[in-house]
């Protein structure tokens, strides 16, 4: 019965947000509450004068560039301080700091250090989203049973082999959860930053619709993001994350 | 010729909280020898495996195993799958750090979950197994790289009274067709009775060897054969005194010949 229901549920909600949305444009001007096919004509238009690509470009280029980064440094230096005391007393310092600066300081002192430019945006996302997947990987290096290391070295196998036969897959399910819930903040610190920085991307295209008092556009652009937001978790975390994570599925 | 020789092997964990596990420990093995390691739970008999393996390094005193170059299978008390690796490859695991080649790896596997009767749930993960089931794996897992030495601890403890009794008569008729020497650790005389040439009982910790008893039943034994033996419950009896706290303490590092007939 579940099969047929679930669905059915979440399509009536879904309706009913567009309803409500429809509902409450009736009632105010289209600077202040967009009607659907105002967004949607700023969606057309904003496609056919190709800005739409091209900003949804710049802001997937810096959001999936300092993801990118943050996996490359993330992942050994949370293996490292999820293995050895000494780099967690290191790093504690800097992770508390990381974690807790407000993003906004973060953006004002690379716009001092940097200027405002892609580097000074995706230094900032790296900054702000680092943290969220680090501690993760920590958390998941420290979950490693050391049962299952003693029976590798047991039957011989190598450090090379203990890494990827045994390490490497115990990990997985925590780089997996980190890395998605880093990837959520990583497309709101990048909006952010492109909105106060001001260079090229969604964020900046919604700082202009703003002052332009362009509300359909506003919203175009944050639907546009939510729908890529979308797109990462259903076609890309559902699908590897069940694939990865096979073996704990019983039957 | 011995084939596991421990001389004078001591240990202690770092610190010394709680003293020296294993204390003066000497023992010679003959090859294609079965012998258990008698003694209460927590004595030390662990150790004395993973000294073997190779895992720890002794405090003092020395161990050889044949010329060093061996291959040794461990089953431990738990499993110790692979949770992301089906039973067919977490057979293959061991294998493959033989160095033998691919073909070879995936043959000598299926045999091996053949001989503990798991060819039908070679696909299956670890989570999807019972618990007796996973400890053949583990089984399958030591016997597949035909080792030299097999070393296992409590491999059954953790399972139920009829699993446990099933998995045991299945170990007794595999050790005899094979030629490898085996040291099993237990706390269950019966389970020692059942399948060992020799019975090294050891003392609480720290262990030292309290005594090591011959076993008089050949080679062809069951649990039913056992029953029916008349030295069956004398040696019993003995096993279970020289287990007895107070007897072990006064017993000390001796190496009285118990019989059956003593």
């Amino acid at each position: 019965m579940n099969r047929v229901f679930r669905p059915a549920r979440i399509a009536i909600s879904a309706l009913v947000l567009l309803f409500l949305w429809w509902l409450g444009s009736q009632f105010y001007a289209d600077y202040i509450f967009p009607s659907v096919p105002s967004v949607w004509s700023a969606f057309t238009s904003a496609v056919s004068r190709g800005v739409w690509m091209e900003m949804v470009g710049d802001t997937l280029l810096h959001t999936l560039s300092a993801a990118g980064v943050i996996l490359l440094i993330g992942l050994p230096l949370g293996i490292v301080i999820g293995r050895s005391r000494i780099a967690e007393d290191l790093s504690r310092v800097w992770l508390v700091f990381l974690q807790t600066v407000p993003t906004v300081v973060l953006i004002a002192i690379a716009l001092i250090f940097i200027g405002a430019n892609t580097t000074a945006v995706v230094t900032v996302t790296v900054a702000s989203g680092l943290t969220y997947f680090m501690l993760s990987v920590v958390q998941g290096t420290r979950a490693i049973d050391r049962d299952l290391v003693e029976m590798a070295k047991a039957y011989h196998a190598g450090e090379s082999v203990i890494m990827r036969a045994v390490l490497l897959p115990a990990v997985v399910p925590y780089v997996l959860a980190g890395a998605r819930i880093m990837l959520g903040v990583a497309w709101q610190v990048t909006l952010f930053a492109e909105y106060l920085v001001g260079s090229a991307g969604v964020g900046f295209q919604i700082s202009s619709a703003i002052k332009l008092l362009d509300t359909s556009g506003v919203f175009m652009w944050g639907l546009s993001i939510v729908a890529f937001t979308l797109l990462f978790e259903y076609g890309m975390f559902r699908p590897v994350e069940a694939y990865l994570t096979r073996h704990t599925r019983r039957s | 010729m011995s084939f596991v020789e421990i001389t004078g092997l001591s240990h202690r964990f770092g610190r010394d909280r709680g003293g020296p596990v294993l204390s003066d420990v000497t023992l010679s093995v003959r090859r294609s020898e079965f012998v258990a390691v008698l003694g209460p739970s927590g004595c030390g008999k662990s150790t004395l495996l993973n000294v073997l393996a190779g895992l720890v390094s002794p405090t003092e005193g020395t161990v050889t195993v044949g010329d060093g170059t061996v291959r040794i299978g461990y089953v431990f008390q738990a499993p110790r799958l692979l949770p992301w690796r089906t039973a067919r490859r977490n057979v293959e695991f061991g294998l493959e750090q033989t160095g033998a080649s691919r073909s070879a790896v995936r043959e000598r596997a299926a045999a091996a979950l053949e001989l503990v009767h798991l060819a039908e749930h070679a696909d299956k993960y670890p989570n999807q197994l019972s618990g007796g089931m996973q400890q053949r794996v583990a089984l399958a897992r030591g016997l597949a790289i035909e080792p030299d030495l097999l070393l296992m601890d409590e491999p059954f403890a953790a399972l139920d009274a009829l699993t446990r009794s099933y998995l045991q008569e299945e170990l007794l008729s595999l050790v005899r067709r094979t030629d490898s020497t085996t040291i099993l650790v237990t706390h269950d005389i019966d389970e020692a009775l059942l399948l060992a040439d020799r019975v090294v009982v050891m003392t609480q910790r720290p262990a030292r060897i309290a005594s090591i008893v011959d076993v008089p039943f050949g080679p062809e034994r069951s649990v039913a054969s056992l029953i029916a033996d008349e030295r069956y419950p004398e040696l019993r009896t003995s096993l279970r005194e020289l287990l007895r706290p107070q007897v072990t303490a006064a017993a000390g590092p001796s190496r009285a010949q118990v019989t059956a007939d003593a």
